[in-house]
């Protein structure tokens, strides 16, 4: 892809926080967010008033659901509040369900391309924890055919991907003992990473393969079909903030730090697709494919195009496992193994930490949380670190090209970037 | 030190012992051999582990037993002999006599004592046994509370205790802080210092609304989620007793007075009024006549219990937005500038925690960074150091100190301005635990 965008870094807040019980809002948690992140950039207020000053910034904020969770909507003029440097600074707000932060990440992207603007900062965020879950889980219901997928339905989302489930196991005849003890390892993978990430939800709570594998019962309770509670991402708050720029604005930059523009990592490619919206329509019209979800497959071949790359040379994967179905599809999207051979990968320890192809070494939204509208900007933070080498304790060894998928809905918004030096 | 594959624990019926039990099972994947008075209450202690971690997992490893018919069998196959029995050296010592014997050599013996000696505790032991002899302070809930003093004497082996913090740490999950064998170590004695004082303040405040005035003073813009005396009332007046008189007797720092247990605390606990466990203390929940909930305090001068009053007090109820809008500096200038009585209390305690937390450096801890880690995972406060960044860094902090006549404290005195302070951000974020 020719005019390069550069990540320059960001940061995210503490996802095991509840804003609510510490008596605070999504504003305060907005403000921590931005003030964090420029402060570990080295953003300005006077470089921003700058740069405004000359038309060359705008401000990209990824949020699902604002609305329901804390009855505010316009976020994208809410940076006006952390600080006056932001007054006129153009900003919007950009939704596209559990991907609204990866839409957010495209709009900036474009707009650095096209030169319109020479930085944008991006933020996502979303507070969830402001209701009770089965509130939550009614208004997560909105991101499906809500009137027909979710309507009265008790956790719609665990449903539908309990249904992915069941369709990957039909689909390619797997043994399902094999097949959901891979899940389970999938979920202890994450809880596992997540132990490392000192910004993680679940960082102190304890997981291992035998309570994962332990479906049904009071502890680990069935919420989705064959799916358990140790299957599912938790209900988080959070919010994390990257901050964009092309080449224009990236070599002043580094400049300025004394650094040179290659400390920095480009987006070398992307994807965006979108899958029919129903969960029934995806299954009917993949029916015969080689891949149960060939618009989350087809995102991540777009992604490889524009890069001029493949999965051979990513070294570090950030995936959406809102459950461990959707990570367990998105091995063969990704085309670590051929679809249906999946939890070869998975035990043979190649998505682990030190394996091969090491998937969400942050701990993914299943260990490290999915503060939904935040999620896509977390993981192109993550990205940003493991191939700027300053992961800390999760550090993949060695990591050059990164890969994220974040996806909106059952499979439906599908975003792939590619990120590396 | 040996792999830790089997764990014996003394006292597994209890909470402490029970969810440390549960710890060790899970997080450790040991063999744990639950340990009693009887095995019926060890039986009990098992049911309490599972329901402490939420996993049924973890039963097949659970063995219960008696410290009659078991101990000297679980002590000698096991790697970690954890004793959680009770608070006392009458208790502890004959027990450690018992497990001096059973022990294998290279096996590590801890005790969970928040107060006793841990050199005098460690004398039971030869010298294989000293060497391996530790204070693991777990804090309660252990599942919720992730802190562990890991308390080492003059007879440890430094190559011992870094790979026991190292399994406390990276396999458990705990977050250890490093202590001297100090009296009641480094959360206790801050977290304690404050409470009694606050205690103390509480009687001498008595006719102004005593226990629930000073509680309403110290809320959550203070940096903690449970004010001070709720706090005594949930540990028991009686541990509180028992932790302050052990530092009112051990102890000769510029604090020293303030460990005095107050006479109405000895009136309470005379009444079995022991607090939450035995349903009235410092404060009781009631019901009023139209069913309501509705939660007393104790009056100290009246000696009867009194509906907690809405406090108006304007600069706290400021205090309170400021944090509610994440801004804590703002909130700290509220504290600072503001007028009256309250205020004055206000900005008394938060100088007094700073400055006493920061003033065991050197002789109970090696660093600000374990007292600041030990008040933030013991207790959910908010650490000494992210304080003085709040109340806009070292000089102004040595000034609110200075105003409250008390000692500033070296590491204060010697820090470089324009920097943090805190330094533990990227583990523990100490703006969550201000609440709003």
């Amino acid at each position: 892809m020719k005019d390069a965008v550069y990540v320059l870094g960001g940061e995210q807040t503490d996802f095991q926080r509840n804003w609510t019980k510490e008596g605070k809002t999504f504003m305060s948690l907005f403000r921590e967010a931005v003030q964090d992140g420029l402060e570990k950039v080295g953003l300005t207020p006077d470089e921003i008033k700058k740069l405004n000053k000359q038309n060359r910034i705008g401000v990209f904020v990824g949020n699902f659901d604002a609305e329901q969770y804390a009855v505010q909507g316009h976020l994208g003029a809410f940076l006006t509040e952390v600080d006056p440097c932001f007054f006129g600074v153009p900003g919007a707000r950009y939704e596209a369900a559990c991907a609204s932060g990866s839409v957010a990440l495209d709009a900036a992207q474009t707009k650095l391309r096209a030169k319109d603007y020479d930085v944008a900062i991006v933020v996502g965020m979303e507070i969830m924890k402001t209701v009770s879950s089965s509130v939550g889980g009614d208004f997560l219901g909105t991101a499906a055919y809500y009137e027909k997928e979710a309507k009265g339905v008790q956790f719609p989302f665990p449903k539908l991907f309990g249904k992915l489930a069941d369709v990957l196991l039909e689909r390619y005849k797997l043994d399902e003992k094999r097949y959901m003890g891979a899940l389970a390892e999938i979920s202890r993978i994450n809880y596992a990473n997540a132990k490392r990430n000192p910004k993680a939800q679940t960082r102190s709570w304890f997981m291992n393969n035998e309570h994962a594998n332990s479906r049904g019962g009071e502890f680990n309770m069935a919420v989705g079909g064959r799916l358990a509670i140790t299957d599912c991402s938790q209900v988080t708050d959070g919010a994390a903030l990257v901050v964009l720029a092309n080449k224009n604005y990236a070599e002043e930059f580094a400049k300025k730090k004394g650094t040179k523009l290659s400390a920095y990592p480009k987006i070398k490619g992307w994807g965006h697709r979108v899958a029919p919206i129903t969960f029934e329509s995806k299954v009917a019209e993949s029916k015969g494919d080689k891949w149960v979800l060939p618009w989350t497959r087809q995102t991540v071949k777009d992604a490889f195009d524009r890069s001029g790359m493949n999965t051979k040379d990513i070294d570090v994967f950030e995936t959406h496992d809102c459950f461990t179905s959707s990570e367990y599809a998105a091995i063969s999207a990704f085309g670590i193994t051929q679809p249906g051979k999946e939890h070869e990968a998975i035990e043979d320890g190649v998505i682990d930490f030190h394996g091969k192809k090491p998937i969400n070494p942050s701990g993914g939204l299943i260990g490290a949380g999915h503060p939904v509208g935040a999620s896509g900007v977390r993981m192109m933070l993550d990205i940003y670190k493991q191939v700027t080498g300053t992961a800390g304790d999760y550090q993949v060894e060695g990591a050059k090209n990164g890969l994220m998928l974040n996806i909106g809905g059952s499979a439906t918004t599908n975003y792939v970037f590619v990120v590396g030096k | 030190m040996r792999e830790i594959k089997t764990v014996t624990v003394l006292g597994a019926n209890g909470t402490m012992g029970a969810g440390s039990a549960a710890i060790v099972a899970a997080f450790g994947k040991a063999k744990v051999h639950m340990l009693a008075r009887d095995v019926n209450k060890a039986k009990e202690g098992i049911e309490k582990a599972i329901s402490s971690i939420k996993t049924d997992t973890i039963r097949p490893r659970l063995i219960p037993g008696s410290y009659d018919q078991d101990l000297e069998k679980a002590v000698s196959e096991s790697d970690w002999v954890f004793e959680l029995v009770a608070e006392s050296y009458e208790v502890k010592e004959p027990i450690n006599k018992r497990i001096a014997k059973a022990r294998k050599p290279g096996t590590i013996v801890s005790t969970v004592s928040s107060g006793l000696s841990i050199a005098r505790l460690a004398d039971a032991f030869d010298e294989d046994g000293k060497k391996h002899y530790y204070g693991t302070h777990f804090f309660n809930p252990p599942y919720k509370m992730i802190l562990c003093e890991l308390v080492t004497h003059a007879g440890n082996d430094k190559k011992v205790t870094k790979k026991l913090g190292e399994y406390l740490d990276k396999t458990l999950g705990r977050a250890v802080v490093y202590t001297n064998d100090t009296p009641a170590f480094a959360g206790n004695r801050i977290g304690f210092q404050l409470i009694n004082e606050a205690a103390i303040k509480a009687e001498e405040y008595s006719d102004k609304g005593g226990i629930a005035l000073i509680d309403a003073i110290m809320s959550g813009y203070t940096g903690r989620a449970m004010a001070p005396l709720d706090t005594a009332d949930f540990v028991g007046l009686d541990v509180h007793k028992a932790i302050v008189n052990n530092l009112y007797e051990m102890t000769k720092d510029a604090a020293h007075s303030t460990f005095k247990l107050p006479g109405y605390f000895q009136k309470l606990i005379d009444k079995g009024d022991l607090g939450r466990k035995s349903g009235q203390g410092l404060y009781k929940m009631t019901k009023t006549p139209d069913g309501k909930k509705e939660k007393l305090y104790y009056d100290i001068k009246g000696d009867l219990f009194v509906p907690v009053p809405k406090f108006d007090i304007p600069f706290i109820k400021e205090a309170n937005r400021r944090i509610g809008e994440a801004d804590y500096i703002g909130a700290m200038n509220i504290v600072k500038e503001a007028k009256g009585l309250e205020a004055d209390i206000a900005r008394y305690f938060i100088a007094r925690y700073v400055s006493y937390s920061l003033s065991l450096v050197g002789e109970v801890v090696d660093s600000k960074e374990m007292t600041d880690l030990a008040m933030g995972t013991g207790f959910n406060w908010a650490p000494a150091s992210a304080f003085v960044d709040f109340l806009g860094g070292p000089k102004e902090t040595i000034s609110l100190i200075t105003k409250a006549k008390l000692p500033v404290p070296e590491v204060l005195a010697k820090a470089k301005a324009g920097k943090p302070f805190y330094q533990l951000k990227d583990i523990l974020d100490a703006r969550s635990l201000f609440k709003g």
